[in-house]
Order: C-alpha cells, then structure tokens, then sequence
C-alpha cells in the first residue's frame, strides 16, 4: 500500500521536477551476465536493448539471452529458482510474489547497491516501502509504475454524447446509451483470467475501502462479508443487464482493448500499458482514445488508485551477483526510466523523471495518483499465490455466470480459508 | 576372465542405458514421491516432511475430484472416438493407390506437429468471429452454434479434445495399418467366398485379427489421454475456472500456479500409479497375446 508518502513524493516531482542521475557502478564486471524478462511488444524490445547496452557497457561480461513468453514466465521462473539455476536478475511484480520467493530465500538483498548510490533519494518512499522493502531490507528496483482505469473511444463518447462518468449513477447511465445504440459499453478480456480482478478490486476499493481490502487480501475477512457481496452484486448488475461484450472467457485483454479501439465496445477497466498497445496501432492519446477514473460509488469511502509496479530482483542463487546489482543500478537511470514508460505508456518510479515528458493522457494519470490518498497492488499481487488462483478462477466464473455470485463467493471463501490456514 | 564371467558383456552393454534410465526417468520418480510426502513451496530453501497429508487433503479437494471427473470423460473419449476413426481411416486407406498414399500422409501430418502447435493451430480454428469452426457453422446457418468453443465451460473440455483426437487419430490410423498387412489375405478371400458381406467380413475375421494392434492402439492412448498436458494447457490452461482441468493439468496448477509442488508432486504420483495400472494391464495383454501365437 502506498500511501501519504506516494502522494507527498509525487507531487514533489510534480512541482520540482528533479533531475538526479544515478552513479553507475564503474567496476569491471566480469563472466556471463543472464537477465531474464516477462515484457511482451515495445517494453521486450527496449528492455533487451538496456541490456545489451549494459553488456557493451563492460567488456569482460558475456550475455546469455533467455527470452520467456510473458505469460509462461510466471511458471517458468519458479521452476528455474527450484532447480537453483535462476538468472542472475530478473523482472517481477512487486507484492505477494517477491514476497512470496524472499520468503523462500531465493532473492538476494541489494541494500549495498541501494547505500552506495543513495538509491532512496530517487524513488518515492511510498514505492520503496511497499513495493520494494521485504522483511525489513531492500530487495528490488522499480522500472515501472502502473496505474487502472478506464481507457475509452473517445470518438464514440462523442457520437454518443456521453462524458466521461465520476460517479457510479453516470457509469451506468452512459453504459445504457451505449446498450440502447447496441453497443456493448464494457470490453473485458478474461482469457488469461487476470483482467477481471480490475473490476473485483475497484468495485471493492470504491465501496469498502483500502483498508477492509487489505483484511481481505490478509485473510482476515470472509469473501462472504456484505463488503464482498455488495461489490459482486454491482458487477452482477451490470453483467446482467449485457453492458458487457459477451464472451469475456474467450479474448485477452489486447483483444478487448482492440474491441474498443474499434469501436466495437465503448471502454475497458485497464492498466495504463493499453497506452502503449494504442500507441502502437497508430492511436493518439487523448484525441483516439482517452480514460476516466474508476467512478466514485460511496463518497464516505476515501478513494485509492490501482495496480502494479514492475521490478527487478537479484536471485540469491545469482552466477554473477556483482553484474546483477550493477544492472539494476543501470536501470535507475531516469533516461531509461523515461523512456521505458513513454514506450509502453507507463509512469516512471524514478523522482528524477521530468513529469513533463509524458503526453497529455499520463500527465492527468499522475495528477490522479496524486490526488488519491491511498494506492493498492492488483489482487493477484496483494493476496497471498495460492489465493490468487482461486480468485483469478472466480472472476472467469463470475464472467460464465453472473447470477451465481453468491455461491462463487461461498467456494472462493471455503478454499480460500483453506490456504490461509495452511500458510499460517 | 570372460568364460568365468560370461555376464560382464551383457553388462557392459546395459550399463550406460541402465544409468540413463535411473537418472531420467527412476530419479525424478523417486523424487516426485519424496516431495509428495513434503509441504514444499516448489521455489523455497525450506520445506517440511507432512507424511501423508498432502494425499489425505487431495481426496477431499473439489479441483481434484473436478479433474478426476474430466480425466475420465476424457479417457472414455480418447478410448473410443480416435480408436475408431483410426480403424475406420485404415480400412478405407488400406491398399497401394497413390491416392491413398496422399491421403495416409496428410491424417498422419499432425502426429509430426508438436503438441504445443496443434494447440495453437486449434486455437485459431476455435477463434469465436474469424475462426474456421464458427464461419463455416455460420455459412451452413447454424449461427447458433458458432460459440466461443474454449470459453465455455459446457464446451470447452470437448471443444480441447477435438485438436487432441486430430493427432491421436493419425497415429491409431498407423498403427491399424500395420496391423491390417497382417491380416491374412486368404483368410478374407475364404469369408467372400462362404458368402460373408463386407460388414461380416469386417465383424468376424478382420477386427479379431487385429487384436494385437487394437491392444497396441487401446494402451498407447489410454497412456496418452492420461497424460496429456500441452494440447490443454496452450488451449484453455485447464479453464474456463478448471473446466478443461484434466489431472495432469491439475498436477501443474497446483506446483506452479499455486506455488505448492509438494502437493501437486501428491496429484503426481496419483497420475503415475494410474498410468502403470494400465502399463500393467497393457503388458498382461501383450503376455497373452504373445502365447496365443506361440
């Protein structure tokens, strides 16, 4: 959870815009350097160009490329930590999974790195204590922030004369102009299941809170709790009245973001990253498309923003540990920061990073992690692993059929228990 | 030396073999086992020695009973539907025609594919708007039946299995053939010539000839069906929410989605232990076979 401390350090940059380069190791590296990845389009390619840039960097190290699809990386990186032949770093979501592996002794902390180049003075406190600290030590640096919203069709709010919704009312007022004009409002594409926790984790940000959330995610509250229930049955609403393209089981979520793109459907629940996939198709952010934030729902409930922050982590078992430290402090550079973020339309963690260089779209997405008090991880990354696959099969379940909330919610909470309890 | 020891050749011989099969296959089998009677994360330094929890808690799981479930509709399908389209494939392409060469090549094509393609290539026929299966339902007028096969939890084991049978059947087909030049020719000529029609001819003296094969085709599927694993896996990662969960699906979900490798290392044994029961049977029948025709 990132809290005041975010705010405070964003808005910092916001008004300063800081300019502080990082100190790059100068010592001779030496051996072969692997650094493994989960970035798919634009992000892949730029992230293999850094390293390779860092290998050209220092001429006694030997890169081994190991490309990993995005989605196979998930598995395919704990059975290489089993067999203790990880790489040397490597990219991994911040929250319940670093957790998850530092808890299993298979990350290294890099608090020497984090000293020696004052680290902590260009990442926001927030970040570093969230996202970055585990068990009381410092074991990753951030590449990217990112946030969910609502990416729409701008020209179809247009043509439909529907503005942008703050409030839950407005949301489903505009989603039924676009039913009655026989547009489904809503794409979802919960093929690789993680695109429906957006939905679960907004509708119970808005109407429970971060902070009952965070019992949730901890296991100290029931998926059978009003606060669940409440927030299901909202999503049920909208399900059943067809505001959503039908078959969310069936597309990932490119597809959904082509589906509005399109014009097929009028807006998806999304991370900031959709920014770069339009980008590529020769959208123009703000003019082609443009996002609103998760409307309020209970004006009582104090607002949070959502999603992952994207890191590399050194593994314990790391060949060449010297090398994977340098590397991580290479990626701290707020040129790379920079234009990793630009590319894939993102947000840079670095404080050095001038707010100004982000288009118009992102430069607003600041202002609302900014203005909003708290900011929480995606489910799949604030619960605990096991949990997480219980609830992403839920969300498809829930997509299948929504009338069955209340006895999905049932099952969710036994199996869930379950693992809890197990944990403990 | 070697007329005292006259084994020393024999065991020379087995010796690397016998070493590359403990490493790859008796190893990792015996380590399975081990992890199973363990609460091992799967990526942790550390784990614990649990006895026989992990197989206590599997039969109250309602994921495993689930994929136990499709596991066996699964089985029941794989023993029936390409076990016959392979026979009846082999019976209309037996003979020298080059046209039935052509045809022998292409039903054998997607058993050179791998697993993973087949799945992909399937994935696109399945592909719910511009998906072969669904235009064609389309242009035939049954838009009612152009669904998103994979998305569904009613369809989408079945839908799985299809792209599975596409290549299981080109090797039944192979098999079925090899077994058909067996059959003797005279023998066939001596039913046609007692007045039996194809059917009876087929009912009566070519399939009892081909037990041996049917056998062969009946527990290479069997062991097939059982573990099949990438065909599912690229197609629906055993969803929507575990409907396409078939055992050893369920085994990977738990070790590495979930982050719990002694517990599915538990799935894994349950699977193997199935698999020999068949291997077992299989080589019974293979025993018995061979003494008839001794």
């Amino acid at each position: 959870m990132l809290k005041k401390r975010l705010l405070v350090a964003i808005l910092a940059v916001l008004v300063a815009g800081l300019a502080v380069t990082p100190a790059l190791t100068q010592d001779d590296l030496m051996g072969d350097f692997t650094a493994s990845h989960y970035f798919g389009g634009f992000g892949g390619e730029y992230i293999e160009e850094i390293v390779d840039d860092f290998v050209a960097q220092h001429e006694g190290l030997n890169r081994e490329a190991s490309p990993v699809d995005h989605e196979q990386f998930k598995e395919s990186i704990l059975v290489q930590l089993a067999g203790n032949n990880p790489p040397d770093t490597f990219s991994y979501w911040a929250g319940g999974l670093i957790q998850a592996i530092v808890d299993g002794e298979r990350l290294q902390p890099i608090g020497d790195i984090w000293e020696a180049n004052d680290l902590g003075s260009q990442f926001p406190q927030g970040i570093i204590d969230s996202a970055l600290t585990y068990n009381g030590e410092i074991y990753a640096v951030p590449l990217t922030l990112h946030w969910v919203g609502m990416f729409y069709n701008t020209a179809l709010f247009a043509e439909h004369g529907v503005m942008p919704p703050t409030t839950w009312d407005e949301l489903v007022a505009a989603a039924e102009t676009f039913k009655m004009a026989g547009i489904p409002a809503f794409a979802l594409g919960s093929l690789n299941r993680w695109p429906g926790q957006f939905w679960f984790d907004m509708l119970l940000l808005r109407t429970a809170g971060n902070a009952y959330r965070q019992e949730l995610m901890n296991g100290k509250a029931s998926y059978t709790d009003d606060e669940v229930v409440r927030a299901y049955s909202m999503w049920n609403d909208l399900a059943q009245a067809g505001y959503f393209y039908p078959d969310a089981n069936a597309y990932d979520w490119d597809e959904a973001a082509n589906q509005v793109a399109n014009g097929e459907a009028a807006m998806t629940l999304m991370g900031t990253w959709i920014g770069g996939h339009y980008e590529s198709l020769g959208l123009v952010a703000g003019e082609d498309f443009d996002y609103f934030s998760f409307p309020t729902v209970d004006e009582d409930i104090p607002r949070a923003s959502l999603g992952p922050i994207d890191t590399f982590v050194v593994s314990a078992a790391a060949a060449n540990p010297d090398a994977a430290k340098a590397f991580l402090v290479h990626l701290t550079d707020p040129e790379i920061q920079l234009k990793f973020a630009l590319g894939a339309g993102n947000l840079a963690p670095s404080t050095a990073v001038d707010p100004g260089s982000y288009n118009t779209v992102v430069t607003r997405i600041l202002g609302e992690i900014a203005a909003d008090p708290d900011f929480a991880f995606n489910f799949d990354l604030a619960t605990l692993p096991a949990v997480a696959q219980i609830g992403l099969n839920s969300f498809q379940e829930f997509m299948a059929n929504p009338g069955d909330y209340e006895g999905i919610l049932e099952r969710v909470q036994e199996a869930a228990a379950a693992e809890f309890a197990a944990a403990m | 030396m070697l007329r005292r020891h006259p084994w020393i050749i024999p065991a020379s011989f087995l010796a690397l073999p016998l070493l590359v099969y403990f490493t790859f296959v008796i190893l990792p089998t015996m380590n399975s086992l081990y992890y199973s009677f363990t609460d091992w994360s799967g990526y942790g330094a550390d784990f614990n020695f649990v006895g026989a929890a992990n197989f206590e808690k599997i039969f109250s799981d309602r994921l495993f009973s689930n994929a136990i479930k499709n596991t066996a509709i699964w089985l029941a399908l794989a023993m029936t539907a390409p076990t016959l389209l392979g026979l009846a494939l082999a019976l209309a392409l037996q003979g020298k025609r080059k046209v039935n060469t052509i045809y022998k090549s292409l039903f054998y094509l997607p058993i050179c594919l791998s697993p993973v393609i087949i799945g992909i290539i399937w994935v696109w026929l399945y592909s719910p708007k511009l998906g072969i299966v669904n235009l064609f339902l389309r242009s035939i007028g049954l838009e009612d039946l152009a669904i998103a096969w994979l998305a569904r939890p009613n369809t989408a084991l079945i839908a799985v299995f299809v792209a599975w049978s596409w290549q299981q059947t080109g090797l039944n087909m192979v098999i079925f053939l090899a077994g058909l030049t067996s059959v003797p020719a005279p023998l066939v000529e001596a039913a046609k010539v007692d007045g039996a029609n194809y059917w009876q001819t087929l009912v009566k003296v070519i399939i009892p000839m081909l037990r041996p094969a049917t056998v062969v085709v009946l527990a290479l599927t069997a062991i097939n069906a059982l573990k099949s694993f990438e065909v599912i896996w690229v197609m629906t990662k055993g969803g929507p929410f575990n409907n396409s969960d078939t055992l050893a699906v369920f085994m990977y979900s738990e070790a590495f989605r979930k982050l719990k490798l002694g517990y599915g290392s538990s799935a894994a044994v349950i699977l193997f232990l199935m698999t020999l029961v068949i291997i077992v049977l299989y080589f019974r029948q293979v025993a018995k076979s061979d003494e008839l025709y001794e």
